[in-house]
């Protein structure tokens, strides 16, 4: 293990002309700026919606539990932080340091969909299932398609992974896409902590 | 008699060959009956019958049967039913793609199933249920609403068998290493897949953003459909124009000229 | 392992978690009964446009990146944080 110190200035950090290249492949790019477009709209239409009856919303909002929605935000946030520590090492040759850094956050990434089922099974053997009312509607739906988002985030890091642990010369392009569309993920979940568990 | 190399790999036909020996003809032919469906889809389901937009499932019962046992909602339906088999043209342009791609044959037989299943389900059904109230007059309203409601729900609410094809379709795009297809339609086709996936919540509402009239269950929906739809036919025919001639099934016949 | 201590993303990391944790704390107040409350709104909002907009710059290293999509996250961020807060205004 080498005993580098590691500055944080932009320049040796990243060794490369940083003002143009795009991190990560366009295609990913096109991807995850059309996914926030989408979900940007949705987030936009739930907050028409709990305009027309805020009683409702912030009745049915009681119902959640905010101590499981800021643990999933910490682990999320967490589980982000090792991706890009992960991405920064992959991209000093540091394979090994990469693939266990890499590893912790993925790791930490199957801790949500635990937390999630913990808050959603025992809501729906409430009662408090998709029809109950407007609200839980967009609930579950916004929360379910970032846990689909999440667990697809979940397979592209397990095969950064594989890519890290197989190749000699670790496909960094791969890897910082993959490294970004987690980012992403955890960008979305942010908005819908503020949304659903926290605003009034 | 024209002459041209034999499996040349060349994309597209020497200059001064007639349209009519132009070795795709086969699938230009297939690929232009789309507009041909699309256009008179749309035209029946919108200005013919007023099908599309979808109307309220929370109409009041004289609307309903107003609407049913119009006229025009049979010859519409009887149109559709007719052209429905254009619809397997237009999916297997889709199958002839994936087809060139180096993903594993299972993307095609399953996208053949899918589309076998949503063609009846999601535009048989329904022109069915449409058609059967047209047909006489005189049904009681609650059985033409029990039909108006049928046919709503199996058009917009069966979008799952779409979004398994529209799946596969992303995935053998991202997959394929021969890049018949771009990558960027790749994930366009992914996002079609996720916002068709909130169809699922049409059987849950009757009034709101969540109903089968809903912003989120249809119109946004639309939004994101409708130029992926143009789009993907676009990406297609420049796939069948870009496409060596030696890989087709024709690739060893020499056309013979019918006027010397 | 103090080199990733000191790493920039790390604090960054440690600001997030912290202002996450005083987004909940700020609506403590009513665990029972929520009411319409604008400052609560507008403090959790803003934090959450803050913390969004650290995770694009550095965690997805937009802030490397080239100018349009510096300006494109931007851009879409502030789109939506103004329109999402404009019908909670409007509502209120």
């Amino acid at each position: 293990m080498t005993n580098t110190v590691e500055t944080a200035s932009a320049e040796d950090f990243y060794g490369r002309d940083t003002q143009t290249s795009l991190p990560g492949e366009s295609s990913m790019w096109f991807f995850i700026l059309g996914d926030l477009i989408i979900f940007g709209v949705y987030f936009i239409s739930y907050m028409y919606y709990r305009g027309q009856d805020q009683a409702l919303f912030l009745e049915s909002q009681q119902h959640l539990s905010q101590g499981i929605g800021i643990s999933n935000t910490v682990v999320l946030l967490t589980s982000s932080l090792f991706v890009a520590l992960g991405t920064e090492a992959a991209r000093h040759g540091k394979r090994q340091h990469a693939y266990r850094l890499i590893g912790f956050a993925f790791v930490l990434g199957l801790l949500f969909p635990v937390l999630k089922m913990a808050e959603w099974l025992p809501k729906v053997n409430a009662g408090l299932t998709p029809g109950e009312n407007l609200f839980f509607m967009y609930y579950y739906l916004m929360t379910g398609l970032h846990l689909c988002h999440l667990v697809l985030g979940l397979v592209i890091l397990a095969f950064v992974m594989r890519d890290l642990r197989v190749s000699t010369a670790p496909n960094i392009k791969f890897i910082e896409a993959g490294g970004t569309y987690w980012h992403m993920v955890d960008l979305l979940w942010l908005i819908l902590l503020a949304l659903f568990y926290l605003m009034r | 008699m024209s002459d041209f190399a034999l499996g040349s790999g060349a994309a597209s036909a020497p200059a001064g060959r007639p349209w009519y020996q132009n070795k795709k003809l086969d699938q230009y032919i297939c690929f232009w009956s789309i507009p041909i469906f699309y256009n008179l889809f749309g035209l029946v389901f919108v200005p013919l019958s007023y099908m599309m937009p979808p109307r309220s499932p929370s109409s009041d019962m004289s609307e309903i049967v107003a609407f049913m046992q119009s006229p025009n909602l049979l010859i519409a339906s009887s149109i559709l039913i007719l052209s429905l088999g254009l619809s397997a043209v237009g999916n297997a342009m889709y199958v002839s793609q994936i087809k060139r791609m180096s993903v594993s044959p299972v993307f095609i037989y399953a996208f053949l199933a899918g589309s076998m299943t949503g063609a009846i389900v999601g535009c048989l059904f329904p022109m069915f249920c449409f058609g059967l109230g047209a047909f006489r007059p005189g049904y009681d309203p609650e059985i033409l609403a029990m039909l108006y409601d049928f046919g709503y729900l199996s058009f917009i609410g069966s979008l799952g068998c779409f979004c398994l094809n529209w799946g596969l379709l992303s995935l053998a795009i991202i997959l394929d290493k021969n890049t018949i297809l771009p990558k960027w339609l790749g994930y366009y086709t992914a996002w079609q897949f996720a916002t068709e996936l909130f169809a699922a919540t049409v059987w849950a509402y009757k009034t709101g953003p969540f109903a089968w009239d809903g912003l989120m269950a249809f119109w946004f929906n639309m939004v994101i459909y409708v130029p992926w739809q143009i789009i993907v036919y676009v990406c297609i025919f420049k796939a069948i124009k870009a496409q060596p001639e030696s890989e087709l099934g024709n690739a060893q016949y020499e056309p013979k000229a019918l006027y010397s | 392992m103090t080199t990733y201590l000191r790493n920039s993303l790390t604090y960054v990391w440690a600001f997030l978690v912290v202002i996450s944790i005083a987004s909940w704390w700020v609506g403590r107040g009513q665990v029972d009964n929520f009411q319409v409350n604008g400052i609560i709104t507008t403090t959790v909002f803003l934090i959450a446009a803050i913390k969004a907009r650290l995770v694009i710059r550095h965690f997805m290293e937009v802030q490397h990146g080239p100018q349009w999509l510096k300006l494109t996250c931007d851009a879409w961020l502030a789109f939506v944080f103004l329109w999402m807060f404009g019908f909670y205004w409007a509502s209120l």
